[in-house]
């Protein structure tokens, strides 16, 4: 894996200005994203991860606001591209692949007009030379090349979600942001598009930002991830290493609630209580209400920062520190 | 656990169960055969998983099980007795007051201007008539109580939307004990809950199983939670049931090839992204246009001729699993 930074989110803080007031929704994000890599985001619905998504394509609209941090992609900075620079990066270096990405086809488009249209819009290319490349993306995504002319109701979800991933390919990006995008899908085609996207790294070499509450598959896709609760990072690091040994308790809870297919069968707690109102968020460590080794006078009144603590691994939790400090 | 009560009469069995369903339009119908001759038992203290893809008819069985759906062949039988031939709505009442269901959205299964108390009461009043004031409220809140919503004074008095989606799946599952129920028919019933809200119903749904010994018919996509909360696996593919077996003699060792290829499927963060053995080729077939053979032959890695002519009978194997697949028949068995 190369070390250059292709993305680098710095302090990212964003909000929604509610009439209730305002949802701090991601707060201090800072982490980077490397050529060739996958960085998966982890974490339940409503703790920010895909508003750290659209904060760096700059997709966010009111009442969200971009209240701090720097956004790199490369030495450019994110947040002041004008609107031609913006469209230009939107497609040419970044595509976005969304969970109902396969409902936002236009269903009076043929697939192929649709990736040719992608093209068309950002390259000077010929219809004809733009056709053929349509056949050929979707002949790399596991669709029948026939189906250049089909229109989006003639395929079949795991179908629609595939041209979906041929559009985002159409203008070879170097990032490719894919938030969900097995979710609504069953577990057999789920596992297909997974062996797809795979395949097209190993040949096309693109960076993937990955986000799921799914735990198991994150693990398995991803290099490194990203453990998100209530709008900030808990735990960041490699993602077998976070797997095998994770050390923020959210973490450790969150990987019992999961029951398995693999290994023995046994006992599961989940986690009590549920994630709080992001409007007036706990004092202290976010988690500490529903944590069960919080330190009392600690988590509930000192934000702990997110420290690295060896090798690439980074946790925001008091007790992980105090263990640092005694070893 | 519980164990399965050999020789037990069933509460609840499904007897060759078939549903069609005709789509019609100007300019093309069909008859989609959305399950076919689906047969199983399900005992009190026990759980059933239902476990398949969308569209493989398992959500048809359940309305079918509620009498949502008139079944077009089969029957069903509470405890020993026909079911579909009682008409009138004091039968179904009856029925349905024994066989209670919970939804998989707890956002769109309660009235949002009604208190939670509401949902709750109105099956005592339509099911246990009679109760006094006082006698309702002891009952609401013993009910509270058993699916942990406490303090129960506090919850009784909210509406849907002062409450998170475990909380009012928790609503909804006291709204179905509230008949007193032997059997629950749970459709994805921790599908749309936060990963971490999931375990605590599935917990509170054991709970029950071994407290008040219902017995539950859990319907889910989602092997690892079949394994977890059920005694037992059904895999259905495209209609039918293709396998049966305990759930973890399914999990450990899967019979019928689509079994395996739905186990292999299922991510699993010890393995990494690697090429698979088992091919995962193709989608589920069209429901209108299936053939009389097995419908996975055009997937099965093992395919053989006979595959495509007829769908096999279930073959019986050790433990008391069945599977319906060529493979497993003695004459034809590959040595």
């Amino acid at each position: 894996m190369s070390r250059e930074p292709l993305i680098q989110i710095q302090d990212l803080n964003v909000e929604y200005r509610t009439v209730r007031g305002a949802v701090r929704a991601v707060e201090n994000v800072s982490f980077e994203l490397y050529e060739n890599e996958v960085f998966g985001l982890a974490g339940e619905s409503g703790c920010g991860k895909t508003t750290v998504a659209n904060a760096m394509t700059r997709l966010l609209k009111p009442p969200a606001y971009i209240t701090g941090g720097k956004l790199l992609f490369r030495d450019a900075d994110i947040l002041s591209l004008d609107a031609e620079q913006l469209r230009a990066f939107r497609w040419d270096q970044l595509a976005i692949v969304f969970q109902s990405a396969m409902n936002a086809l236009n269903p009076v488009l043929t697939i192929g007009n649709q990736i040719i249209d992608a093209m068309q819009a950002h390259q000077a290319i010929s219809h004809e030379e733009a056709r053929a490349h349509a056949k050929r993306l979707l002949r790399t995504v596991g669709i029948d090349m026939a189906r250049v002319d089909s229109y989006p109701h003639q395929l079949s979800g795991g179908m629609r979600q595939r041209a979906v991933i041929a559009i985002a390919l159409a203008l070879n990006p170097e990032l490719i942001i894919m938030d969900e995008p097995t979710t609504a899908l069953d577990v057999v085609v789920q596992k297909q598009i997974l062996q797809e996207i795979k395949d097209l790294r190993e040949q096309f070499g693109f960076s993937i930002l990955f986000i799921t509450h799914d735990l198991s598959l994150l693990v398995e896709i991803s290099d490194r991830i990203g453990i998100m609760y209530a709008g900030k990072f808990v735990e960041a690091g490699p993602a077998h290493e976070i797997f095998r040994d994770p050390k923020h308790p959210y973490t450790n809870r969150l990987m019992n609630s999961f029951p398995t297919v693999h290994g023995p069968r046994r006992e599961l707690l989940g986690i009590p209580g549920a994630p709080p109102d992001l409007i007036e968020p706990p004092a202290g460590c976010r988690f500490h209400p529903r944590c069960d080794v919080a330190i009392a006078g600690e988590c509930d009144r000192i934000v702990p920062p997110l420290i690295r603590i060896g090798g690439q691994r980074d946790v925001a939790c008091h007790l992980v520190k105090a263990e640092e400090a005694v070893s | 656990m519980s164990q399965i009560a050999k020789g037990k009469q069933p509460v609840l069995e499904a007897r060759d169960l078939s549903k069609d369903f005709h789509t019609g339009g100007a300019f093309s119908g069909g008859i989609v055969k959305a399950v076919q001759g689906a047969s199983f038992k399900l005992y009190r203290g026990h759980v059933v998983a239902l476990v398949g893809e969308s569209g493989s008819g398992k959500s048809t069985i359940v309305r079918m099980l509620a009498r949502l759906h008139e079944p077009t062949a089969g029957e069903i039988f509470y405890n020993g007795e026909a079911v579909l031939s009682q008409r009138g709505r004091r039968a179904l009442l009856r029925y349905r007051s024994q066989v209670q269901m919970v939804f998989q959205d707890p956002f769109g299964s309660l009235n949002p201007v009604h208190r939670a108390s509401h949902a709750v009461q109105r099956p005592l009043k339509i099911y246990n008539k009679g109760l006094n004031r006082q006698k309702l409220r002891d009952k609401l809140e013993e009910l509270f109580a058993m699916v942990s919503l406490t303090p129960v004074d506090e919850f009784i008095e909210k509406y849907p939307h002062q409450l998170s989606g475990g909380q009012r799946q928790r609503i909804a599952i006291a709204r179905a004990l509230a008949a007193e129920p032997e059997v629950i028919l749970a459709d994805e019933p921790v599908s749309m809950l936060d990963v971490s809200i999931r375990l605590g119903i599935l917990n509170l749904m054991a709970r029950l199983r071994d407290e008040q010994g219902i017995g539950f018919l859990y319907v889910t996509h989602d092997l690892a939670s079949a394994r977890y909360f059920a005694d037992e696996i059904l895999v259905m593919y495209a209609g039918f049931i293709v396998e049966q077996a305990p759930a973890e003699a399914l999990i450990s060792d899967p019979q019928h090839p689509y079994t395996q290829m739905l186990l292999a499927a299922v991510p699993d963060p010890n393995r990494g992204l690697k090429t698979e053995a088992i091919e995962m080729e193709g989608e589920i077939p069209d429901l209108t246009s299936l053939g009389g053979g097995c419908p996975f032959a055009p997937r099965c890695q093992h395919v053989m001729d006979i595959c495509n002519q007829a769908m096999p009978a279930a073959t019986t194997l050790e433990d008391g699993r069945w599977v319906r697949c060529y493979l497993y028949e003695d004459e034809l068995a590959p040595a």
